[in-house]
This record gives structure tokens, sequence and C-alpha cells, in this order.
């Protein structure tokens, strides 16, 4: 949160991230081109960066992939999730370095524009197994460019979360169509079995842990809630909750967080106004609830940003019958004081 | 098959060639029309926020209008 906007959010952790994210690429990079030179000294130059860069940035998507599914089944990541912006940046880097030299390589030599070779230098449109593939990492390219240029808070403010978070969500449209570039055009130009065997691991690994993650958060969206004599609805005993920490709940189609901290309990809108983060995995961080993806903070008795903020998410009002605690589905308007309920 | 090539390839350039124009202008004064936040940022911010115009402006162009309109 600030109240003007930093070329790059860094702090003491974000740095030993980046650390390890340049560090990553680089031994990845020495260690390809060390077991290229060694497996296969013909390779040129050229090549070696297409391919390097290349495999680097499929590798790269696929933990960024990962990240936002193992976060929900298991809050121990979600620092990476804290992080994964400039995960995200990185790995649109190391494919535009794949993209440009592919580009110079191999559609730079005639007299015809380079982009428009891309296009028309395999016509082969009909055909599936000698499909153009040049095209849909071209395409998946621009894609990813659209997402790392809008990398930036200025860009979630002045698009909107909703614009932003639906151009962002075409990370998956990118993810088919570089599964495909790299299916196809491992199919049509070299015949190790490695490159496609990693590839179907990947993926059967990214369909997973969605599909995981989907599962358990059904699971909390459709458990029947158990009601009170005035319809309010049971949560959890104060035992289930964590100190500082949530108990995400489903009201209706809305998810409340419930937050245990210095022995109170209050409830607000699960949904952070920032980029829709989900504030029931944060914590309690200095009195404030602050959200696992960019930190933007709320307090629990009203669900307003400190000042000078002017976030506001919806509160809800909570009791305890011994130490069960009920919940009134009917929300307040946005930033309404709640007395918290002592537990 | 290369008509649509044309098609597409065309208006690619073109949208990126506003996109540039666009750029150029959000870079000088349009990113301080867009959010006043930005007049206390430094120049650097502008210039990382160039390449998101270029490729944004189309959603930009209206909140530019919006805003000269108040």
């Amino acid at each position: 949160m600030g109240l003007n906007y930093q070329t790059v959010l860094w702090n003491k952790h974000k740095k030993v991230y980046d650390k390890l994210i340049v560090a990553f690429m680089l031994i990845y990079i020495i260690l390809f081109a060390g077991l290229t030179f060694a497996f296969n000294g013909e390779t040129t130059i050229e090549t070696l960066i297409i391919r390097a860069f290349g495999t680097l940035a499929v590798i790269m998507l696929h933990i960024i992939l990962a990240i936002g599914p193992l976060s929900r089944l298991n809050t121990r990541f979600l620092p990476l999730l804290y992080n994964r912006r400039h995960l995200g940046v990185s790995m649109f880097l190391a494919a535009a370095v794949h993209g440009v030299f592919s580009i110079i390589q191999f559609h730079t030599l005639g007299n015809v524009n380079p982009i428009y070779s891309v296009f028309t230098s395999n016509l082969d449109y009909n055909s599936l197994a000698n499909f153009p593939f040049q095209v849909l990492g071209f395409l998946a390219l621009i894609i990813l460019f659209f997402m790392a240029a809008t990398s930036h808070d200025f860009w979630l403010k002045n698009l909107s979360p909703k614009t932003w978070k639906r151009l962002h969500m075409m990370v998956y449209l990118a993810y088919a169509l570089i599964i495909l570039h790299v299916f196809l055009g491992a199919f049509q130009q070299e015949t190790s079995p490695f490159t496609i065997g990693f590839l179907s691991i990947g993926f059967v690994v990214i369909a997973v842990l969605h599909l995981a993650a989907g599962f358990k958060e059904r699971r909390t969206d459709i458990a029947k809630a158990e009601k009170d004599e005035v319809n309010w609805l049971y949560v959890c005993t104060v035992d289930e909750i964590e100190e500082n920490r949530a108990k995400i709940f489903t009201v209706g189609k809305e998810r409340v967080a419930v937050f245990k901290y210095e022995g109170k309990l209050s409830a607000i809108h699960n949904v952070c106004k920032h980029q829709g983060g989900p504030l029931g995995e944060g914590k309690i961080v200095d009195g404030c609830i602050t959200c696992p993806w960019h930190g933007y903070q709320y307090l629990p008795g009203n669900g307003q940003s400190p000042p000078p903020f002017t976030e506001k998410v919806a509160t809800y009002e909570l009791k305890l019958a011994a130490d069960k605690i009920y919940l009134n589905p009917e929300a307040f308007p946005e930033g309404t004081e709640v007395q918290p309920v002592n537990c | 098959m290369i008509a649509v090539i044309d098609v597409f390839i065309t208006v690619l350039a073109a949208y990126f060639g506003i996109g540039v124009l666009f750029g150029i202008y959000f870079f000088l004064a349009g990113a301080r029309r867009i959010d006043p936040l930005i007049e206390d940022s430094k120049w650097t911010v502008r210039l990382l926020l160039l390449p998101g115009a270029i490729a944004t402006w189309i959603f930009l162009l209206p909140k530019l209008f919006k805003n000269k309109k108040q």
C-alpha cells in the first residue's frame, strides 16, 4: 500500500526472492549449456539460446501456475504467491529471449517482414502434424507481454481490478498455446521423448493441483451450515481457529473470514479490494488483517484500511454460545464498526 | 489463409502503432491525467509503465477522455 507509485515495490523478503529467481535462471542456463555441449557439441550458440530460454520459460510458467493452487491447499506456500509477480515478469523475459532469437534465426534471412514470415513461412494450417507451431508461440508471447507489461499496481487500479484479473487469467490461454507450441515443435523437429515426457508430466501436475484446490474450495462452499433459533449460522468452535488467523466460511455465495486475535473474534468479507485476494488466508500483522497477496491491510473491527488509505470491506456480526461461534448472515455495509466478540 | 493473415498482421501493427503514439503521450502528460497519484512518483515509474500503456491504450483512452471532461 502506498500514496504514490514506486518503480518496484521491494522489501527485504522480496529482494531475497528476486535474488533466488535470478540465481535459478542463471544456474539453469549454465547447466543447460554445459549439458548441451557435453552431449551435442555441434549445437550452435543461437540454437542453444533458443532452447535454453524456451525450456526455462516453460519450467517457470509451470512453477507460476502451481503456486496458486498450492497456496490454497497449504498456507506454507503463501510467501511464493506474494512474490509471484516478479517471477511472472522474469518468465516473460526468458520467453521473449526465446521468441526474439527464434525470429532472428528463422525469419530474418529473406526479404519478407520477419513477423509476416512467422505466419506465412509454413502455410500448412489444415494439417495437425505439420501445423505452423511458431504461430502458437508468437500468440502466447503477445499474451505474456500484455501480462508482464501490466504487472504494476498502477494498472490494477486504472484498468480496474475486474479487467486486470480477466487480462491476467489469459495466462491459461497462453499456457494452452505454449503446450501446443512445444508438443508440435517437438513432434516436427526432434525425436527425443524427453520434451514430450516432461511436458506431459508438467501438464498433469498443474491439472491435478488445480482440481485438488478446486475440490477443497468447493467443499467449503457447499458445506451446509447449522442454524440457531434466530437463523445465525454456526461457523466452528473457538479452538478451530489459530491465533491471528481466520476460518473461511461461506454465506450464500459470499465468503466470510472469521479472525481470532488478542482474545477477540471479528468477521469481514473475505475478498480484498485491491485484487480480490483471499483475506482469510492472510493473518493479523500489527493489529491489521493483512492480505496474503500484496499486503493490503484492514482493521478487523470495522473492515477499513488504516488511514490514510480508504479501502473498505463488509463486516459481519458474531456471537458465542459456549465455545461455538455463530455468524449473522446479513452483512453490514462496507466499513461498519462491529464490536469484536471476546473469547 | 493469406488474406486472414494479412488482416491479422495489419490489425496487430495498427494496434501497436497507435499504442506507441499513445505511449509517448502517456509518458509526457497522459499518465498524470489518468491517475494524479503519478504526479508524486519518479519519472522512472512512467518509463516502467510505458509498455503497459502501449499494450492497453484501448482501455485507457476512454478513461482519459472521461477525466478530461471532469
